[in-house]
């Protein structure tokens, strides 16, 4: 179940999994974004390639602008994806503690 | 531990609970459980996206190997494609130089321990061992 939406303080919550069939749900979703913000992925289980793309496209479109997306509450798992995807380079990530 | 899926996204939940059932009755470091996700994901993703000409089902095997799985993706009647062939992603590029796409072959060289491919009779076998 994979499930998006704004929480406390216009941060952005991400729950569950992240995969292609997921993928044009968050990016309907964070299209919509036209300033910089912050993504909770403290609940998030799963991402995949094509959630990447869409974390990829939506920084990109945003910092064209000087904007730009926060990642925060990132798992160990996800946090070795993002590592290995190079993403540790052009996000700012903070892990879960 | 084998089914056959259907070329459709819509069944990579369905490829979820599968998996689910192999780890339960298989004592099976949760470790590599990841591992096992997004490589299946990400070739039988590659395998629907690409091999358009087939409306065979994707078949999926699993078994315990050593302190991990081995897993076979296997995919009938399309034309070769080697997963070990792809192009490797400057993933130290600059974010301007940064393209969606791409990824998801590479992660699978990166996370496996071992992979093989099996082309005959215009059957594709993709093997993977996915451990600790």
């Amino acid at each position: 179940m994979f499930q998006i939406g704004f929480g406390d303080a216009g941060t952005i919550i991400v729950a569950g999994r992240l995969d292609a069939a997921q993928a044009p749900k968050a990016q309907e979703f964070l299209d919509a974004i036209t300033d910089e913000c912050i993504l909770d992925l403290g609940q998030l289980e799963y991402i995949s390639s094509a959630g990447l793309g869409v974390l990829l496209r939506t920084h990109k479109r945003l910092m064209s602008d000087e904007r730009g997306l926060k990642l925060i509450n990132v798992n160990r798992h996800i946090n070795d994806i993002f590592m290995y995807s190079g993403f540790d380079k052009l996000f700012e990530i903070e892990a879960a503690v | 531990m084998r089914q056959k899926f259907g070329r459709s996204l819509d069944n990579l939940q369905t490829i979820v609970s599968f998996t689910d059932q192999f780890f339960a009755q298989n004592d099976i470091d949760d470790s590599v459980r990841y591992i096992v996700d997004l490589c299946v994901e990400e070739l039988f993703v590659n395998m629907v996206t690409y091999d358009t000409e087939t409306d065979a089902d994707i078949l999926i095997e699993m078994k315990p190997h050593a302190h991990g799985v081995e897993v076979t993706l296997t995919d009938f009647d399309v034309v070769r494609f080697d997963p070990r062939d792809v192009k490797p992603v400057d993933v130290d590029a600059p974010l301007e130089q940064r393209t969606p796409g791409g990824l998801g072959l590479y992660l699978v060289s990166k996370m496996v321990s071992s992979i093989h491919y099996e082309y005959r009779n215009r059957t594709s076998k993709i093997t993977f061992i996915a451990d600790r």
